[in-house]
């Protein structure tokens, strides 16, 4: 565990960065057995230099157009990856060093990567996680009953889970990542791919989760739509930077965000309207409450 | 320590459980069982005609010896997970595993377990019935201490083999292709165990450093023990396969260690 921890800071980052190498091949069959002699790479800088505090509680929302470096930033912090440079702590661990005690404590969903075996029933795959995170028998029945009837999903349980909707999915997910009441939840891209109705039911699931057992959760999301009705702070990133981090509330008022916007519009308005200044204000810990959060 | 047994214990009943789900399988399972024993029966039937012995073989001990090999072959199926860590490291999702709070190769050996445990259960179901069928009069040996150690050469050369493909899947990481490391494997392997040329047509020392390679103790050597050969081989076999599993955690070790730190995660 990294000295100077407290209890109260799940993520410490400062000057994160993350640069992956890749191959460039000339166009054409002469360009793939140039290749196979000499081969040129290219540097792509994912995460550039980024602070971020986040402390016990938060639900913050990281939103970017694709390619901004949101789920590179989930990857190091989960420890799938390592950061090139900068300091990083997550429940006070450093995740790449991808102890059982720093897992233990977190989850991670994913939302086009599952983690359920598709041929099983969700009954036999929580009994998995059961054991993989040494739950004992009672907080298990009872975190089960917990989200089997947050979820409405009782008749669902001993069906296989490859014939279950992509939103029947993705509360399976949930609810398998949540079993082992993880103390922070890294969501990347949740509702992708969802209708309105499991994007709402999604939503309605996660703020449940963050009030009533203080989980903290980290969003990623390019849909404008999940940051403004789940998370109070927000955190706006593009080509690896930070462009503003502070109020959800704030960001809309300003922005003019709505929420059926595509996110490539909206960073043209906030690269045409934003005031350098403006967009260092980087508060260390989230802003005030939105309002007209879906209840 | 019990909690640690426990979570192993239920991956390999989570991959038992994927099998059973479906129920053709089980049945080609049993009848690819039973159409083996039945080739192995024409066939041997045909070679023994007019003959007692064959290489020193009676017609029951040969077709034991067969039935035994293939069985124990039929048990391996390691290579499967090479090519699973293999497509999740260059797709991206070998993260599936990394987050759990358990060791990845852990959950591979445990998968195994469960898988061959399915195939365990369902071909020897099937052996038994089709060899009182036929009536075959199996040759098994009557040394238990013999039975013991063809017995712990087949728990130590299955394990041998996951380890093996484990750390060829791992290669991944630096090399991003493994397509030939495999296919040296597949062939040394043949080699080794007489698929490509009988043994019995290579030089002696040819043979004597083959048997330095932990190949031919998975499958060839507990199958001539089991049937009551080679006994005087059973201890060394032991000790050459043990430390050939040990070369092959330490490789591990320090591969994971070395280039884990070039996952990207990068992919679909």
């Amino acid at each position: 565990m990294n000295q100077g921890y407290s209890d109260d800071i799940i993520i410490y980052a400062a000057g994160l960065s993350k640069t992956y190498r890749r191959y460039k091949k000339k166009e054409g069959i002469r360009g793939s057995i140039e290749g196979l002699f000499r081969r040129e790479y290219e540097e792509k800088t994912a995460v550039n230099n980024m602070d971020l505090l986040v402390q016990k509680g938060e639900f913050t929302g990281l939103i970017g157009p694709n390619g901004a470096g949101k789920t590179t930033l989930i990857k190091m912090l989960t420890g799938i990856i390592a950061p090139t440079s900068g300091e990083l702590s997550v429940l006070g661990f450093t995740p790449d060093e991808r102890r059982d005690a720093f897992k233990r404590q977190y989850a991670v969903v994913m939302g086009q990567k599952s983690q359920l075996f598709f041929e099983l029933t969700v009954n036999d795959i929580l009994r998995l996680f059961q054991a993989i995170y040494e739950i004992p028998e009672r907080e298990f029945q009872e975190n089960k009953r917990f989200f089997v009837e947050l979820f409405q999903v009782r008749e669902l349980m001993d069906v296989q889970v490859r014939t279950l909707s992509l939103g029947e999915r993705m509360k399976m997910e949930l609810m398998v990542a949540l079993l082992h009441n993880p103390r922070v939840l890294f969501l990347d891209e949740p509702t992708i791919g969802l209708d309105a109705v499991a994007s709402r039911q999604i939503r309605k699931f996660l703020r449940e989760v963050n009030r009533e057992r203080h989980t903290t959760i980290l969003l990623t999301s390019h849909y404008v739509e999940d940051i403004r009705m789940l998370c109070d702070r927000a955190v706006v990133v593009s080509h690896g930077r930070k462009f503003y981090d502070g109020s959800t509330t704030e960001l809309f008022d300003r922005y003019r965000l709505k929420e059926d916007e595509d996110m490539g519009a909206v960073m043209e308005r906030i690269y045409r309207d934003g005031d350098a200044a403006w967009l260092q204000e980087t508060p260390e810990a989230g802003g005030d409450g939105p309002d007209g959060k879906e209840e | 320590m019990g909690a640690t047994f426990a979570k192993y214990r239920e991956v390999a009943l989570v991959h038992l459980k994927c099998q059973l789900a479906w129920r053709a399988d089980i049945m080609f399972q049993m009848l690819f069982t039973i159409g083996r024993i039945l080739f192995a029966y024409l066939l041997w039937g045909t070679i023994f005609k007019g003959k007692d012995t064959v290489a020193g073989f009676g017609f029951d001990g040969m077709l034991s010896y067969y039935i035994f090999s293939s069985f124990l072959t039929q048990l391996d199926l390691s290579p499967g997970i090479s090519e699973e860590i293999h497509n999740r490291i260059r797709g991206g999702t070998f993260s599936k595993y990394m987050v759990l709070p358990m060791r990845t190769e852990g959950y591979f050996v445990a998968m195994e377990a469960g898988v061959v445990l399915f195939y365990l259960l369902f071909d020897l179901i099937a052996a038994f019935v089709w060899v009182a069928v036929f009536g075959i009069q199996l040759q098994v040996t009557t040394d238990t201490g013999v039975a013991f150690c063809a017995f712990l050469l087949v728990v130590l050369g299955l394990l041998f083999m996951v380890q093996l493909n484990y750390y060829l899947g791992l290669l991944t990481l630096k090399y991003q292709g493994i397509g030939t490391f495999l296919m040296i494997k597949n062939n040394l392997a043949a080699l080794v165990t007489g698929s490509i040329v009988p043994l019995v047509l290579l030089p002696g020392g040819v043979v004597e450093v083959m048997r330095l390679l932990p190949f031919y103790y998975v499958t060839y050597l507990p199958s001539m023990l089991l049937v009551g050969r080679c006994r005087e081989e059973a201890f060394p076999g032991l000790v050459i396969l043990s430390l050939w599993c040990l070369v092959l955690q330490a490789l591990i070790h320090l591969t994971w260690e070395k280039y884990s730190r070039m996952y990207d995660g990068v992919g679909i």
